[in-house]
C-alpha cells in the first residue's frame, strides 16, 4: 500500500490549447478511501490514466510514498483498476478469473490458493467459484472484477472508475458497502472516480471536487456538503444544488452572493411579512414536486420565483392546497456568503 | 389515448393484462430489470419482441400496421443518432421523410433546438457532442416526428447526475405541453415522482398496480408494489400475524425512552451508514430483518451502534 501525492501535477494533451489538468496538489494517505467527484470533462479520466501510468504528467510530480513515479511504467506501479463495466474472461470460472492476475505473476500455487480463499470469503464469493460470468448478474460480475483488483498481495493502489454505473440502483449500496468494508479491512488506498455525489460522499473518507482541470475543495463528506468552499461545489454537490442569490436578498452585507441548501429554508405560509427581515424572502410558487408523505403530511421540493432569482426549498409542504402561482414567504435559517465564488462567511439567522 | 389489451410481456403463462395510457400526460412504467418494460415499448412500436397483445390508438388497431407506419417514436437508453448527419439534419430527418416544406422544417428544428438548448450545436456532428448533448438531439428528433405516442426507454439512465437533474425538469415541462401519449420506462422510483402523472408498475411481465404516484405510494396493493416505489427498499415486520411494512423515510431516530402515543418503536442494530449530503441512509437489523432508514441531512451514526427508531402507526402498511 502507498500514500499518493500530487505536487503541482499538470497535464496537457499534445496540440491542445489548454491544460486538461493544471497544477493539482493533493495528498492521499496510505489506506485512505478517496473520491474524485466531478462532471464529465472535468479531467477525472485523465487523472486516473496518469495514476495508472497510461499517461505521463507534462508538469509536476506524482509520488507513491516518497518515490517519484511520474515517469515510471504502469506495470512497475502495482496499480489495480476496476472499470465502469465488469471486465472478466468469459470462458473462465469465477475462481479462474480471480486467480488470473496471480498466475501471470507466477506466484506459488499455495499462495494463490491462500489469496483466493481470502478474497472469496471477504467478498462472499465462495458459492460462485465454479460459475462462469455469463451466469452472473451485473452486481456479481462487478464484485468479481473488484476481487480481481484486490487479489494481488502487492497492490499499492486500487483505482475505481465509476464502478457502479452498470449495477441496478437498488443494489448499488450493497456493493458500495462491500467495497467500503473491504477497503477498511485491507487498508487499501483506493481512489474512486465518480460524477455521483452519493457514491462519493458515501464511499470516501475524503472527497475532492474536480472541475475544468482543477481541485476546488478537498474535505470530509460533511465539509464538502455543509460548507462548500466554492460556489461550484455547492452547486454540484446536492440534488438540487445550493440556491444562490445576491447577498442583499437576505440582508447580508459582507458578501456578494449567498448560498443556502434547499433544506436550510422553510416555507412560512401565505402572508409574506411586509418588513424586510434578515433571512426572510418571498416569492411565487413555480413547481411543486411531492416526493412522499409522512404521517399524512406531504413533503417534497417546492421551486419558487423570487424577485432576485429562482430557489428550491425542501421539506414538508405546509398547506396541501398551495399551487403554482401562489405567493409564499420563505425563512432561511442558515446561509454561506461568497465573494468571487469563494466562501467568505457562514451565517446563522435567529 | 392508447389502449393495450391481452398483453403478455414475457411468456404465455403470465396473466394477460389491459392498460390505457392517456394523451397529454407522462405515464411512468416502473419495474426492475427484466420486468418487461422494454418489451412493452417494442410491442407498441411494432418491433420484434417476445411480448404479445393488441395495441389500439384512439380506436384504431395498430396490430396490422407496420412499424414504420405507426405514429410512434422511441428514444432509447443508448444515444442513437445518424453519425453522418449534422445535428440539424438529425432533427430534421423525420420531417424530411414526410416531405414537409423546408420552411416548416427550419422553423420546427430551430424551435426544438431552442427548447432543448442545443441551438448552438446545430452544425455539429454527433461525435462532436457530449453524451448529454447527444441524448438531447435524440429527444429533439423523436419530438420532430410529432408522433402521437412517444416511447422513452430509460432515456436518462446513462447521463451524468447533474445533467440528468436538469434534463428531467426540462423534459417534464416540454412533454406536458404536447398532446402526446408519453410512456417513460424506468427502474428508479424517483423518476415516478419526478416525471410521472400516472404510474404503471410491472413485475415479471405482469401489471402490479396503476394510479398517480402519490396514490400508489400511499396505498400500495401489495408488498411488490410497495417495494417498487420504495427508495431504496422497504422494511418488513409482522404484528399479530399480519405482514406489515414501513417506508425508509417514515422511520426516524427516537429521542428518549418513552414512545409517544401514535408511534411504534423498534430496536435497530446499525450495519451501515451512507449519505449524499441531502439525505442519509441507515441500514440495520430489526427483528431479524434488514431495514433501512432514510433521513434528511447527515446523522452522527456509525455501524455497530444500537438505535431506537420510531414511526407513526398511520404510516405502517398492512398486508
Amino acid at each position: 500500500m502507498a500514500g499518493i501525492s500530487l505536487d503541482n501535477l499538470s497535464f496537457k494533451y499534445p496540440g491542445a490549447q489548454d491544460a486538461t489538468l493544471s497544477k493539482l496538489n493533493l495528498n492521499i494517505a496510505n489506506g485512505e478511501a478517496h473520491a474524485l467527484l466531478g462532471a464529465s470533462g472535468a479531467g477525472k479520466t485523465t487523472l486516473l490514466n496518469i495514476l495508472s501510468g497510461l499517461l505521463r504528467p507534462t508538469g509536476g510530480v506524482l509520488r507513491f510514498d516518497d518515490l517519484d513515479v511520474s515517469n515510471q511504467q504502469g506495470r512497475e506501479r502495482n496499480v489495480a483498476q476496476v472499470f465502469q463495466f465488469p471486465v472478466l474472461y468469459e470462458s473462465l470460472t469465477v475462481a479462474e478469473n480471480l486467480a488470473f492476475p496471480l498466475k501471470t505473476k507466477k506466484l506459488q500455487s499455495k499462495v494463490i490458493t491462500q489469496r483466493l480463499d481470502y478474497i472469496c470469503s471477504e467478498l462472499e464469493l465462495d458459492e460462485l467459484r465454479s460459475v462462469k460470468p455469463a451466469k452472473l448478474s451485473l452486481f456479481q460480475k462487478q464484485l468479481v472484477a473488484v476481487g480481481k483488483a484486490l487479489v494481488r498481495p502487492d497492490v499499492s493502489l486500487v483505482l475505481l472508475d465509476e464502478p457502479l454505473t452498470a449495477v441496478e440502483p437498488r443494489v448499488k449500496w450493497r456493493l458500495r458497502q462491500t467495497l467500503r468494508r473491504v477497503q477498511a479491512d485491507l487498508k487499501v488506498t483506493m481512489i474512486y472516480v465518480t460524477h455521483d455525489q452519493t457514491e462519493a460522499l458515501t464511499f470516501a473518507d475524503r472527497v475532492s471536487v474536480l472541475t475544468a482541470g482543477g481541485i476546488l475543495q478537498t474535505g470530509t463528506p460533511e465539509e464538502v456538503y455543509a460548507s462548500p468552499e466554492h460556489e461550484f461545489v455547492g452547486h454540484f454537490v446536492g440534488s438540487p444544488g445550493m440556491n444562490f442569490l445576491p447577498a442583499n436578498a437576505l440582508g447580508v452585507a459582507d458578501a456578494e452572493r449567498v448560498g443556502f441548501r434547499p433544506e436550510w429554508a422553510t416555507l412560512t405560509g401565505n402572508q409574506p411579512s411586509s418588513a424586510q427581515k434578515r433571512g426572510h424572502l418571498h416569492g411565487s410558487v413555480l413547481r411543486i414536486r411531492v416526493q412522499g408523505a409522512k404521517a399524512g403530511k406531504p413533503f417534497g421540493l417546492v421551486t419558487m420565483a423570487t424577485s432576485q432569482g429562482e430557489i428550491a426549498i425542501r421539506g414538508y409542504i405546509p398547506d396541501t392546497s398551495i399551487t403554482a402561482g401562489d405567493s409564499l414567504g420563505v425563512c432561511v435559517h442558515r446561509c454561506i456568503g461568497y465573494t468571487n465564488e469563494l466562501k467568505v462567511s457562514d451565517i446563522e439567522f435567529l | 389515448m392508447l389502449e393495450l389489451s391481452n398483453i403478455c410481456l414475457r411468456s404465455s403463462d403470465s396473466v394477460p393484462f389491459i392498460h390505457t395510457f392517456a394523451a397529454g400526460e407522462i405515464s411512468v412504467v416502473l419495474g426492475a430489470n427484466q420486468s418487461g418494460k422494454t418489451d412493452l415499448c417494442r410491442l407498441v412500436a411494432g418491433l420484434n419482441t417476445r411480448a404479445s397483445g393488441n395495441v389500439c390508438l384512439v380506436g384504431t388497431s395498430l396490430d396490422r400496421v407496420s412499424p414504420r407506419r405507426r405514429p410512434v417514436s422511441m428514444v432509447y437508453q443508448a444515444f442513437v443518432n445518424y453519425p453522418n448527419l449534422t445535428v440539424f439534419d438529425n432533427i430534421a430527418s423525420p420531417m424530411r421523410a414526410r416531405k414537409q416544406s423546408s420552411q416548416t422544417i427550419v422553423q420546427a428544428v430551430n424551435d426544438l433546438a431552442e427548447k432543448l438548448r442545443i441551438s448552438e450545436l446545430l452544425g455539429r456532428f454527433p461525435h462532436e457532442l457530449s453524451g448529454g448533448q447527444q441524448q438531447r438531439v435524440a429527444i429533439a428528433r423523436s419530438l420532430a416526428k410529432q408522433a402521437q405516442v412517444l416511447l422513452m426507454d430509460e432515456p436518462l439512465v446513462n447521463l451524468d447526475f447533474k445533467l440528468r437533474e436538469a434534463l428531467e425538469v426540462e423534459l417534464r415541462d416540454l412533454l406536458r405541453a404536447t398532446n402526446t401519449v408519453v410512456i417513460y420506462t424506468s427502474s428508479d422510483p424517483r423518476d415516478a415522482f419526478n416525471l410521472g402523472d400516472q404510474l404503471l408498475l410491472l413485475a415479471d411481465g405482469e401489471k402490479v398496480q396503476t394510479g398517480t404516484p402519490l396514490e400508489v405510494y400511499q396505498k400500495p396493493n401489495s408488498m411488490v408494489a410497495m417495494e417498487l416505489l420504495a427508495d431504496p427498499g422497504i422494511n418488513r415486520f409482522s404484528r399479530d400475524g399480519t405482514s406489515c411494512a414501513l417506508r425508509p423515510e417514515h422511520i426516524g431516530v427516537q429521542d428518549g425512552k418513552i414512545t409517544p402515543a401514535g408511534l411504534m418503536s423498534f430496536d435497530m442494530l446499525v450495519t451501515a451508514y451512507e449519505t449524499n449530503g441531502d439525505e442519509s441512509f441507515v441500514h440495520g437489523q430489526v427483528e431479524a430483518q434488514e431495514w433501512v432508514m432514510r433521513s434528511r441531512g447527515m446523522l452522527p451514526v456509525h455501524a455497530g451502534q444500537r438505535l431506537t427508531v420510531a414511526a407513526a402507526s398511520q404510516d405502517v402498511v398492512h398486508f
